[in-house]
């Protein structure tokens, strides 16, 4: 067994002249679960797509996915087979309902009889979707749509689960269960690529992660590791400008960062005196004072500008 | 779990047979889901059509040799209801699956190729085929208006003639960025060709170059092979729609197979 799940290397996609992703390489390895963080239109989406022969890299520069063993571009239904998909977009059979939807998916897997029976009752039951099971998908609520693609995902016993963005839009009690699922997939060896741009689900789930901007890899490493050695260990937000003039001395000391969004001033720090030093001169309520967490990170390594495709 | 394993200890994904089959039976299950919706209309539609052509407009008209007009039309009529039930279903149907509700994205995260979704949906609309003539077959053969045993290869051409449509449709489809563009195809392609195809009166009929374009057009083919083999007239000619029509299917079934690709792989 080869120690990885997943390799790319220098991959490439382009749409028309738009760089999706450029130049992309990481490694997963067996049983660990990678999360790839990037602001909309990083390329997510897209390199995941990939990974399953939905979509197709550039064939220049040259560039290589390996899942499993197999190239998924040409080897589509081998990589299938042993892939579990939860995709961003509901695509759920709405003219079936919610068993028919897993018992389709378990046909198409081969899976038929008892050994489909099993594996669905199974699934249902861990995704508690077992009442809903006569219900009619657009009777769901989405959060409920979201744990029958999961269910659906799982049908094969995957080597490797897809996850593009899983919780995006879910209320805390169906994310928590989601992320409960996914820890105990993990426990049981299966791989899992994960794209998400909650920091902390990434922080909850995550082995390694790289952070994408731009189609380009920006950060890779543990995110405990990227905290401590990529981030301040402490941020000062000042949400109120107004007494701004009192702490402009500070702004240009080697020991802080400053940076500004549209209504705030971003100080990050390593010594927390020197942050409260600066907070002493503000009024109360015009600031907050924090750790630095994955997300200062994400913005340290992807701006601030909003990346709405044009 | 019963998957078969390969010496490399991963699991082998389903053979072509499975895989045609289990998008085949996507569509029949849905179909099936609603039954009397979609089963009784085929039954009722010529029942009404022959009945007010039959009782009415045929009187007025002269029979053709030994068939009586409502015998004439009534052979042709499988055909053309195969042909729009086809190509509804590759039109429309294709398009939801492919752009609302993204159940064809979803059945590609499946060990399923663009192929199989494409060939599967073929299979699909030529069984529709298949069913729907069948449906006509049935409410005409009481009437004496098809005659039998000839009347039931009726729906194997009707099997055919879905095939047909449904790469035409398919081809078409891919073309397709706005749903409402399909009228076009509808009013301005397919209704046309019902009275140009020998349904409602011979070729023959025809002044000599609209008889050339009557024979390029793909409904005429299996109109003409269904309503000869009714009759059990067969004759060497035919082996020219045979022909046309196996072509026809490998021609623009190929075009649509490299079309979609495209669609559905980025």
């Amino acid at each position: 067994m080869q120690p990885f799940a997943i390799s790319v290397q220098n991959v490439h996609k382009s749409y028309g002249k738009t760089r999706a992703v450029n130049g992309l390489s990481f490694v997963v390895r067996q049983a660990e679960c990678f999360g790839l963080l990037g602001p909309n239109g990083a390329g997510k989406t897209t390199m995941m797509a990939m990974m399953y022969g939905k979509a197709e890299r550039d064939a220049s520069p040259a560039g290589v996915i390996d899942v499993l063993g197999f190239d998924p571009q040409y080897n589509p239904l081998n990589v299938r087979h042993l892939l579990g998909v939860v995709p961003q977009d509901d695509n759920l059979d709405g003219e079936l309902n919610v068993y028919q939807n897993l018992s389709l998916f378990a046909k198409f897997y081969g899976l038929s009889g008892n050994a489909a029976k099993a594996a669905i009752e199974r699934l249902l039951e861990t995704m508690e979707l077992t009442d809903k099971k006569r219900s009619k998908i657009r009777e769901l609520s989405g959060g409920m749509r979201r744990r029958l693609i999961i269910a659906r995902a799982l049908l094969n016993d995957p080597k490797i689960l897809i996850l593009d963005e899983p919780t995006t839009g879910l209320d805390p009690q169906v994310r928590h269960m989601i992320w409960d699922t996914l820890r105990l997939m993990k426990k049981n060896g299966i791989t899992m690529l994960l794209s998400t741009h909650y920091m902390e689900e990434a922080f909850q789930l995550c082995d390694n992660l790289i952070i994408m901007h731009k189609g380009e890899k920006v950060i890779e490493g543990r995110p405990r590791e990227l905290l401590d050695q990529s981030i301040e260990k402490y941020v000062l937000d000042i949400v109120n400008k107004e007494h701004e003039d009192r702490i402009k001395g500070y702004l240009d000391s080697p020991l802080i960062r400053a940076d500004l969004s549209k209504e705030t001033l971003h100080i990050y720090s390593n010594h927390i005196d020197t942050l409260n030093e600066i907070a002493a001169r503000l009024e109360p309520g015009d600031y907050f004072l924090r750790a630095g967490n994955l997300e200062d990170l994400f913005i340290k390594a992807t701006g601030r500008a909003l990346d709405d495709p044009a | 779990m019963t998957t078969p394993h390969n010496s490399d200890g991963n699991r082998a994904y389903p053979s072509l047979m499975m895989r045609l089959y289990s998008v085949w039976y996507r569509h029949m299950r849905v179909y099936r889901s609603n039954l009397l919706s979609n089963g009784l209309p085929p039954f009722l539609e010529p029942l009404i059509f022959l009945a007010g052509i039959g009782l009415g407009l045929g009187k007025y008209v002269p029979s053709f040799g030994s068939v009586p007009y409502v015998g004439f039309l009534a052979m042709g009529l499988p055909i053309t209801t195969a042909m729009m039930t086809a190509s509804f279903e590759c039109t429309f149907g294709t398009f939801i699956n492919i752009e609302f509700n993204k159940v064809y994205d979803g059945m590609l995260a499946a060990p399923l190729s663009v192929n199989n979704l494409i060939i599967g949906e073929m299979l699909w609309a030529g069984t529709k085929g298949f069913f729907f003539a069948f449906a006509v077959v049935v409410v005409a053969v009481p009437f004496g208006i098809i005659p039998l045993p000839g009347g039931l290869i009726t729906p194997f051409i009707g099997f055919i003639t879905g095939l047909m449509f449904a790469s035409l449709s398919l081809l078409v489809t891919s073309f397709v960025k706005t749903i409402s563009f399909f009228n076009f195809y509808f009013t301005g392609f397919l209704s046309p060709m019902f009275f140009l195809s020998g349904v409602v009166f011979p070729v023959g009929e025809l002044p000599q170059p609209l008889r050339y374009a009557a024979e390029a057009l793909p409904l005429t083919h299996p109109v003409r092979l269904a309503r000869a083999l009714c009759l059990g007239e067969l004759r060497v000619a035919l082996l020219f729609d045979v022909l046309y029509i196996t072509a026809f299917i490998a021609l623009f079934g190929y075009l649509a197979l490299k079309r979609l690709r495209g669609r559905l792989i980025d």
